[in-house]
């Protein structure tokens, strides 16, 4: 129940935010003191815990529902308050989470201890004051967004005009406004009339950082299909569709399985999407729908392994993708605990791992290597070594600094770049 | 490729299959379309199947099938950087003993002929999202001959089909003879254009509970063949 299922900062990285697969929200603050010093590294302390969503029963179905968090989205804030939303397969929350450092004292009619006083024992009047307390954070549920999805939930995302959001499921995407709880608009339907007929399902959406009317969804069949809602109220047919011709000497039995999209991001200055497949990741330009401008190769070297993949069930694995705050680098995970980063410009790329055993504290993390051929080096980890149950599927990236999240499968990494 | 003291994990796929008509290539497609079954199976028996997964596999099995009426691309290397895993190396976890060659080539054959006989119009799908299991159990055919029936209803009677294959699978570890392999294939001179494809689930005829899967003769009307057709993949596979 503590696998980490999300982990996502918001908009200003202060808070980061992780979901676990019982249900559980935690959220870590940064400490911001001395941020001045050339010393300065960040602390992330736990800021709240709370159980967003409890295991469910679909009696109509006999089916229980998972109380998993599949997402967390984060809104912008507007006041002193935080608000994200989280997901599991067929229920949106919108939580608010509040600091309370105050409390009133000096009631008329009742003790400190909230036992009411005998009113014939009160004489004078006075007014409460607030005294200061121990910090207090509190969550509390806002909206219950739910019975909108038949299928699981495995994206959430929110508009930039600060009202709306997406939620998408397998088969259908639908829009919502944040306050209204009851009603929601169906904008994507790919469900067959015929589910025989079904071959392809969503994968991932997202709405575009800047346009409040654009939005993507991918697709299990490596398509990406960019939508635009001033078009018509269902947005069946793309106004873009992305999808690059497949290399036909690359072609195999799992060729569709690895092309299916796992994750899809848009870059923070709205330009580029990102989208993660089996093997690699590739970089869109929204103006140019045949082909990626660039493709990254996060693990070339599973490629010739797909056959046992298939067989225990890696290859249909989901990796999450990750932009850093300018653009200039992408990160995702791959196995054995390593993360893979591609720095745009210089063409650069660098293998990291998330181990306990394998680095401390304040210690610069070695680069990785896993060696292909017949003659492996010293520090290389050959092919067949490589632990397929420890995954990374999960990263962020502060949405400012160098600091990012990486998630295996129990524990959680800060990793902050290096100063001085 | 195995180095000394490296705990091994990943079964080792050395071997480049880039003949499409070579053994390893033919026997890759066969163990990649019986894992797929499997999975496929195991899938659907979760309480709530991954709709995705169910797709994929489905699709996958789809593409098999469809490659077998030769509408592969010829010209590509198929198996280029995709090595085929040669039936000897079989991992841990595989109980089948592949046996010779020889034994692979007619076990190919069969398999081969079979997927022949089935109709390539294509319209398999997983059922995930609809079945529940009230409707299921209330739309039961009352006729063993009704093929047109789409989804849950022929997926209650695959469900029956592959608990069949399941148990004899455990039941059946290294069954050897080629001999009694040939013996169990049907007859393919009669025109058999009523089959569906294979990865086609809601299409199949849901089998008469009174079929045995060890009868070996065939009588009556064609839609029990197909089912006889199919309980002897079915057998060939876990034969083998």
């Amino acid at each position: 129940a503590d696998i980490i299922s999300t982990v996502e900062f918001n908009h200003t990285g202060e808070l980061l935010a992780t979901g676990d697969k019982g249900g559980r929200v935690v959220i870590f603050q940064q400490e911001v003191e001395n941020k001045n010093l050339p010393q300065f590294r960040s602390e992330y302390n736990v800021y709240s815990t709370f159980q967003s969503h409890e295991p469910e029963f679909d009696y109509l179905k006999s089916l229980e529902i998972e109380e998993k968090i599949n997402k967390i989205r984060w809104l912008p804030q507007k006041n002193a308050a935080q608000f994200l939303l989280s997901t599991n397969d067929k229920t949106i929350k919108l939580w608010k989470i509040s600091e309370r450092d105050k409390r009133p004292e000096g009631y008329n009619l009742k003790e400190e201890d909230g036992r009411y006083r005998d009113p014939n024992t009160i004489t004078a009047l006075r007014v409460p004051v607030l005294i200061p307390m121990d910090l207090m954070v509190e969550a509390s549920p806002r909206r219950v967004f739910s019975n909108a999805h038949t299928y699981h939930i495995n994206s959430v995302s929110v508009n930039s005009d600060d009202e709306t959001y997406l939620s998408a499921d397998d088969l259908r995407i639908n829009l919502w406004n944040l306050e209204i709880t009851d009603r929601s608009f169906n904008i994507v339907d790919i469900k067959p009339a015929n589910m025989e007929e079904l071959t392809e399902v969503i994968t991932a959406a997202e709405f575009h950082p800047h346009q409040c009317n654009t939005f993507v969804y991918s697709s299990s069949k490596g398509t990406i299909r960019l939508c635009d809602m001033r078009a018509s109220a269902l947005c069946d047919k793309h106004s873009k569709l992305f999808e690059e011709p497949e290399n036909p000497s690359n072609r195999s039995f799992f060729s569709e399985i690895i092309s299916s999209i796992s994750d899809v991001k848009f870059s923070h200055n709205g330009r580029y999407l990102m989208t993660r497949d089996y093997l690699s990741v590739k970089i869109w330009d929204l103006n140019m729908e045949n082909r990626p401008v660039e493709t990254y190769q996060v693990h070339e070297y599973l490629r010739n392994k797909l056959c046992s993949l298939y067989e225990n069930d890696c290859i249909f694995d989901k990796f999450e993708c990750c932009w850093n705050g300018n653009d200039s680098v992408v990160m995702t995970g791959s196995y054995n605990n390593f993360f893979r980063m591609f720095e745009r410009g210089q063409r650069r790329d660098a293998t990291l791992e998330a181990s306990r055993e394998n680095s401390k504290p304040l210690q610069v993390l070695k680069p990785r290597k896993v060696c292909t051929g017949g003659k492996r080096k010293k520090d290389e980890i050959s092919v067949d070594s490589l632990d397929f149950n420890k995954k990374i599927l999960h990263t962020a990236w502060h949405p400012q600094d160098n600091i990012i999240a990486v998630a295996t499968t129990n524990n959680l990494y800060i990793f902050q770049d290096k100063v001085n | 490729m195995i180095l000394k003291g490296q705990k091994r994990k990943l079964e080792p796929e050395d071997r480049e299959a880039s003949d499409r008509s070579s053994p390893t290539w033919e026997s890759q497609r066969q163990f990649v379309f019986s894992v797929s079954l499997n999975k496929y199976q195991r899938g659907q028996e979760l309480p709530e199947p991954s709709l995705r997964r169910s797709v994929l596999i489905a699709n996958t099995l789809r593409q098999i099938a469809l490659e077998k009426h030769g509408e592969w691309p010829r010209d590509s290397a198929l198996m280029s950087g995709e090595p085929a895993t040669p039936p000897t190396n079989r991992s841990p976890s595989e109980d089948e003993d592949w046996g010779s060659a020889e034994s692979d080539f007619s076990l190919s054959a069969a398999i081969s002929s079979i997927l022949t006989a089935l109709d390539s119009t294509i319209d398999g799908a997983p059922q995930a999202a609809l079945r529940t299991p009230l409707r299921s159990l209330e739309n039961l055919p009352e006729s063993a001959g009704d093929v047109a029936k789409p989804g849950y209803v022929n997926d209650v009677n695959m469900e029956d089909l592959f608990q069949e294959v399941d148990a004899s699978l455990l039941g059946r570890v290294g069954y050897p003879a080629e001999e009694e392999l040939v013996c169990y294939l049907p007859p393919f001179s009669s025109a058999s254009s009523n089959f569906k494809c294979l990865p086609s689930f809601s299409s199949f005829s849901p089998l008469s509970s009174s079929s045995s899967p060890d009868s070996a003769s065939f009588s009556g009307p064609n839609q029990s063949r197909e089912a006889f057709e199919l309980e002897h993949l079915m057998e060939i596979l876990v034969e083998s």
